[in-house]
């Protein structure tokens, strides 16, 4: 990691995790603007943090994993890309790719350590197998999703993205099922209380699986395009993307 | 958390004339049949083998001095990575290179070195792993097949079983028990057994689908010079037990379906069925993310890294992936229509091969049992 990247990721972090859930525009607002981070993406000749797509992605997935309430991130999109356009509409894909990532992982920490500190039948729920192996199927998960979002940065630093937006938004989305219905069975009664800090997490990744294209929408995409370019062509693409 | 930290993966220079390289030697020598492009990694054909020695595409990373070609790792996994989704024919080498070999030169002596590792590189000496027996699967500490001295020759009884490729291997490395009353992980040591010892003997066991890939093996008074013993004595469990991030994520643990992905995709081009191209996009983010995973972990492994939590998880995620591909088109596909028959041969042969895929290499229970503790649950 870079140390503008680093240096990002400290302001972000406890700035989101003091925001959190009940940020409001209103109250919190211009305290985000103050530090610069809507302008993320605008080069610094034009006053802006002249950040790449990789403090993009660090800015989004905290801003997930901590659902911050205000949408920075479409704030952040809207400054790149009009409203309205093909640009935006994948930009915000990537933008809430990288929030379920971050989101996920918020929702496996938080499980992982309610099942070590919660006692049933004399020890820690994480000691049952039962448990256990649903526990890791969401890791997995959650590391698809944010492996995914990486992918989809990496692609969007090299220039075109269209294959990686797609196919990331798309996996991401495929990962919040998992996340969220492990996360709340793990969690039991307390997990669906509204004093319990899950459902602000697990809320949003259901409205980020929706929103910017939701399974159906990108599975279409993606595969119109791999099914257009033909058998032939699928791997020797998938590699040449990288090369 | 963030339990897998991906990077970005800095492709070799070389990449795109090594991909060459591979898809023409494959196109001139490899398999036609995609029912036989698929699950490659398990079809021995040992002229394949040799023409890849030959290219210098086998012992890619090992020493000049033991045949080696001293190519970087990155650059041995885009030659894997393209074997494997062409579906070329690389069983009867796959074991060797993969894991025999980089053992032997990292733990063999000099004997052991010079007489396997060159060979291997060639395409000419293939191994196989002896760990499961029929008391001990996942639960492999509970060997039993025995080593014991006599002057300074070792002597081995016992019995492997569920052995890939015995029968077409040259030597196999054996996890067996050294040390006479020794229990668990204690008193275990590796020993390189030739198959042409003699008291050794190989039984083939036939698989669901009549085929023929695995093995039982018997050691009746094996007599082995003091040399077959690998690294350390009593050291067999860590020694086994250490390289397993290589095995788990490289790229054959979810491309072993590829073949059936890429025949849905070309049926698809003329059923002109949305249903269809819906898979096909659903399963394509699967395979490219699934592709970046694999390929992270390689990245950190070249860089001297133990990953092994990523590792098991690129295993589990990609293991199902191989294994759902199968069952998904099974559901999707319009089998009344004329144009599906080469995807239905390709299908119902993985559906019934593929079970093997999350059993093979640590079942799934085993596997998510690991990334359950990486997690901090047990």
């Amino acid at each position: 990691m870079s140390d503008t990247r680093r240096m990002l990721a400290e302001m972000a972090d406890p700035l989101f995790a003091e925001l959190g859930a009940d940020a409001t525009m209103d109250r919190d607002g211009a305290r985000l603007e103050q530090l610069g981070l809507p302008a993320l993406l605008m080069p610094e000749a034009d006053g802006g943090f002249g950040g790449d797509w990789m403090d993009a992605l660090t800015v989004f997935r905290l801003a997930g994993y901590h659902a911050l309430a205000i949408d920075l991130p479409a704030m952040i999109v809207a400054k790149t890309a009009g409203e309205g356009t093909e640009a935006h509409f994948a930009l915000m894909a990537f933008a809430r790719t990288a929030q379920i990532a971050g989101a996920l992982d918020a929702a496996l920490a938080l499980s992982v350590g309610y099942v070590n500190e919660r006692q049933q039948f004399g020890r820690p729920l994480g000691k049952f197998q039962a448990v256990q192996q649903s526990l890791a199927g969401f890791a997995c998960e959650a590391a698809a999703a944010n492996c995914a979002a990486v992918g989809a940065a990496q692609a969007l630093e090299r220039g075109d993205a269209g294959f990686e937006i797609a196919a990331a938004k798309l996996r991401a989305n495929r990962a919040v099922e998992v996340g969220t219905t492990v996360a709340h069975q793990v969690h039991g009664a307390i997990g669906f209380t509204h004093e319990y800090g899950l459902h602000p997490l697990t809320r949003r990744l259901w409205q980020w699986r929706s929103e910017y294209g939701n399974d159906a929408y990108w599975s279409k995409r993606l595969g119109t395009m791999v099914v257009d370019a033909g058998a032939d062509s699928f791997w020797p693409g998938l590699t040449a993307r990288t090369d | 958390m963030q339990t897998f930290v991906t990077e970005a993966v800095d492709w070799p220079g070389t990449a795109p004339d090594l991909r060459e390289q591979v898809r023409a030697l494959v196109a001139a020598h490899g398999e036609r049949d995609p029912v036989r492009r698929a699950n490659c990694w398990t079809k021995a054909n040992p002229q394949f083998s040799k023409k890849l020695g030959e290219a210098g595409l086998l012992g890619m990373t090992w020493p000049k001095e033991y045949g080696g070609h001293e190519r970087s790792q990155l650059e041995r996994y885009v030659v894997i990575e393209e074997l494997l989704a062409a579906g070329a024919p690389v069983g009867a080498h796959w074991i060797a290179d993969r894991q025999s070999g980089p053992l032997l030169l990292r733990l063999g002596n000099e004997e052991l070195k010079r007489r396997w590792v060159p060979e291997i590189a060639r395409g000419e000496a293939f191994a196989c792993i002896g760990l499961s027996e029929p008391g001990s699967g996942s639960d492999l500490a509970s060997v039993r097949t025995t080593a014991r001295r006599d002057g300074s020759d070792w002597v081995i009884d016992g019995q492997k079983v569920w052995t890939s490729g015995a029968h077409v291997s040259h030597f196999m490395i054996a996890l067996v028990r050294s040390e006479a009353g020794s229990e668990r992980q204690q008193g275990l040591s590796q020993f390189v057994i030739p198959m042409d010892t003699p008291g050794v003997t190989v039984k083939p066991i036939t698989d669901l689908t009549g085929a023929h890939e695995f093995n039982e093996v018997f050691f009746d008074a094996v007599r082995l010079p003091a040399h077959a013993l690998l690294g350390e004595e009593g050291a067999g469990w860590k020694q086994a037990t250490a390289e397993l991030s290589l095995e788990r994520s490289g790229p054959e643990r979810y491309l072993s379906s590829m073949v059936l992905f890429l025949e849905l995709v070309r049926h698809a081009e003329t059923a002109q069925d949305p249903a269809l191209a819906e898979l096909v996009g659903r399963l394509a983010a699967e395979a490219w993310t699934l592709r970046l995973m694999s390929a992270s972990v390689a990245a950190k492994l070249a860089r001297g890294e133990d990953p092994a939590l990523e590792a098991t998880m690129v295993k589990d995620l990609g293991n199902s992936y191989e294994q759902a591909i199968p069952q998904l088109v099974q559901a999707a596909v319009d089998w009344e229509r004329i144009d599906a028959q080469v995807v239905q041969a390709v299908c119902f042969y993985l559906l019934q091969v593929s079970p093997s895929f999350s059993l093979r290499g640590g079942t799934r229970e085993i596997v998510k049992g690991i990334i359950a503790r990486g997690l901090g649950l047990r």
